[in-house]
């Protein structure tokens, strides 16, 4: 940009001084004839014209050529190069007198291309035009796509019919997503990262761990790394490449790690079964008999009990998380509903630490789409943190309405401790807690990830807000089931709507 | 116990608990009979599987983990029209065992219901069957 400002102003200052002299000479003539001559008036406007058209005609005549020249010694690169011209040479730019920092490097530039130009050629030349035959991609022992810019498979070759199980006569010219229905861990998905490089990048690279693949007729599911390397208008139509490195064997010890945590889970929920029932049939037994600091034990024991499960079912929902296991089932629900019997079931634990949990709920709240259990586990964490962190304050509000996004949002506002602005950003990572605090308050941390996970299967978003000394607010985000219905109906995966009242099964946003 | 707490009009719906801890049957038992249920409580799997073949109870609470046939497996047998008539019980499957999402979602497609029984009092249990058409 640089060199062009400098073309720009080395142009003007040379009209101008091309004007300047036009100008002179015209003055200078003038007074020439008429001061010092003193010829008639006629004759004075005629030696001002002859000079007008003289200099005009030599000033015209030195100027185009030094204006164009810089064009001319790029258009004289470029028939250089071209192998339909002949007998250009190369332009000299160290002679040019106007731009010439801007013609050096662009002339530079037109040759780089050119070699670029010429190697892509023989590079291509060598290549066979055809992957089918090609030794290499056939023999390939990974599974291995090649699409075009529909995003429909070029090539695929016999390790990818092989794993997948489909014939590669079949699997060319369909869209890459009917025959590879795959889930990732994140949101960090392949067709989210393909549309985002088609947008912005010529080629580009990236590679996913853990995805899962999900295959029809009752095989076992399979989990692999995938590769993808883009390239924008490949002159073959390859425009994607996909590579899978499978890892089922491996990720599926890793699923074994779930088992054992299901297993543990199943010992210990069996004696809290007993105890939850034992501690009911107690309290119903006993009833009117007990005193009130009895009664209060027996509550007391309860709510320990009830947290017990929760933490229970939190370590499970972790372990499947961590696993890629996490499936939600969401249904159209009433959210006012789930959030009452959410709130009742939570109301226990707050009593016993004499906190009121407050709720409001907006009127006319559209249903969401929800897996109700897992949700529930949501308001649950949420809940039981402001009980924690309350302090000496009595109070958690519970507030539900609809964002200007039209999302109903949940938030949960105690107003204890507050969290200090440092520990914010890794809030909801896992086994994460306020450092301050950890002497003074248990927990495992497992609460606020377990949450994030929740809610980010569910399409929302969590956040927090908080000061110091004031408490915080927690909240969350969970989209209209219409909408949601909406959107899956649309993506072209017509396995997850199943039913048409709403069973929407093995639901993961992540899909693709 | 207050007689109260417990809706006026007993029903008189009989339910099959096939359960191997025997605490759980009787905390079970305990709440459904003061609901007004008619309980009867096995721990064995293959004697569970023929009470519930005789078709006279409207629920039969299955536990997965039971001894000498498995919850699934009774299920299963129940389901097959080889093995038993048309079943009227509705069959709600009460464990405390977590499986892969694949399986729970195959016994679900072939129970009536699921509970994780750690989820639930004996008296949540009871609101919930209470739902039970």
């Amino acid at each position: 940009m640089d060199n062009f400002k400098r073309l720009s102003s080395d142009t003007k200052a040379g009209l101008f001084i091309a004007f300047s002299i036009n100008n002179a000479l015209l003055i200078a003539g003038w007074w020439l004839s008429s001061q010092v001559l003193h010829l008639s008036s006629v004759a004075v406007l005629g030696v001002v014209a002859g000079i007008a058209l003289l200099s005009i005609f030599v000033l015209t005549n030195v100027m185009a050529p030094w204006l164009l020249a810089p064009v001319k010694a790029l258009w004289q690169s470029i028939l250089h190069l071209s192998p339909y011209e002949h007998g250009f040479t190369a332009p000299d730019v160290s002679k040019l007198g106007l731009g010439r920092e801007l013609v050096t490097s662009l002339t530079n530039q037109v040759y780089q291309l050119a070699t670029l130009a010429e190697k892509g050629g023989v590079a291509e030349a060598k290549v066979p035009n055809n992957l089918h035959s090609n030794f290499i991609a056939n023999n390939l022992p990974l599974p291995l796509f090649v699409l075009d810019d529909t995003e429909t498979i070029q090539f695929a070759n016999q390790a990818a019919a092989d794993y997948i199980g489909i014939h590669s006569e079949d699997l060319t010219s369909k869209n890459v997503y009917m025959v590879l229905d795959m889930a990732f861990p994140s949101e960090h998905t392949f067709d989210k990262w393909l549309k985002d490089v088609k947008l912005h990048n010529a080629t580009a690279g990236s590679s996913w761990e853990r995805v899962r693949l999900n295959v029809r007729d009752n095989h076992p599911t399979r989990l692999f790394d995938l590769a993808a390397y883009y390239n924008r208008a490949n002159p073959n139509k390859w425009e994607t490449m996909l590579v899978l490195f499978d890892h089922t064997s491996q990720y599926s010890q890793d699923d074994q790690a779930v088992s054992f945590i299901a297993l543990s889970v199943h010992e210990l929920r069996t004696p809290l079964t007993l105890l939850r029932g034992y501690i009911e049939a107690f309290e119903e037994e006993l009833g009117d008999k007990l005193t009130p600091q009895m009664s209060d034990f027996m509550q007391k024991m309860s709510a320990t009990a009830q947290q017990l499960t929760a933490f229970v079912n939190n370590i499970l929902n972790v372990a499947r998380v961590d696993g890629d296991q996490l499936q939600l089932q969401l249904h159209e629900e009433d959210w006012p509903t789930i959030i009452k019997s959410a709130v009742e079931a939570i109301a226990l634990r707050a009593k016993v630490r004499g906190i009121n949990l407050e709720y409001t709920v907006a009127p006319n709240l559209p249903t969401v789409g929800a897996d109700r259990l897992s949700i529930h586990e949501v308001i649950n964490n949420l809940v039981d943190n402001a009980i924690k962190y309350s302090g000496s304050s009595k109070t958690i509000k519970i507030d539900c309405h609809l964002t200007q996004e039209g999302l109903v949002e949940t938030t949960v506002q105690d107003f204890g401790v507050g969290i200090p602005s440092s520990v914010m950003p890794n809030l909801f990572s896992k086994f994460y807690r306020d450092h301050r605090n950890r002497a003074q308050i248990g927990g495992t941390g497992l609460g606020l990830y377990l949450s994030k996970a929740i809610i980010a299967a569910h399409g929302g978003n969590i956040w927090v807000r908080s000061k110091e000394g004031e408490g915080s607010t927690f909240g969350f985000t969970l989209v209209p089931y219409t909408k949601l219905a909406e959107e899956l109906k649309n993506s072209d995966n017509n396995e997850i709507v199943r039913n048409a009242h709403g069973w929407i099964k093995n639901h993961s946003l992540y899909r693709r | 116990m207050d007689p109260n707490a417990q809706p006026a009009a007993p029903t008189t719906k009989k339910i099959l608990i096939i359960e191997d801890e025997r605490f759980i049957g009787e905390l079970y038992e305990r709440a459904l009979t003061n609901a007004g249920y008619q309980i009867t409580v096995i721990t064995d799997g293959p004697e569970g599987l023929k009470a519930a073949q005789t078709n006279q109870y409207d629920i039969i609470l299955l536990d997965l983990m039971i001894p000498n046939l498995t919850g699934i497996e009774i299920l299963r047998i129940l389901r097959d029209k080889e093995q038993t008539p048309e079943l009227k019980s509705k069959v709600i499957i009460a464990t405390n065992l977590e499986q892969r999402e694949d399986v729970r979602a195959d016994i679900e497609r072939q129970a009536d219901g699921y509970i994780v029984k750690a989820d639930l009092t004996p008296k949540e249990l009871v609101e919930v069957l209470s739902h039970i058409k």
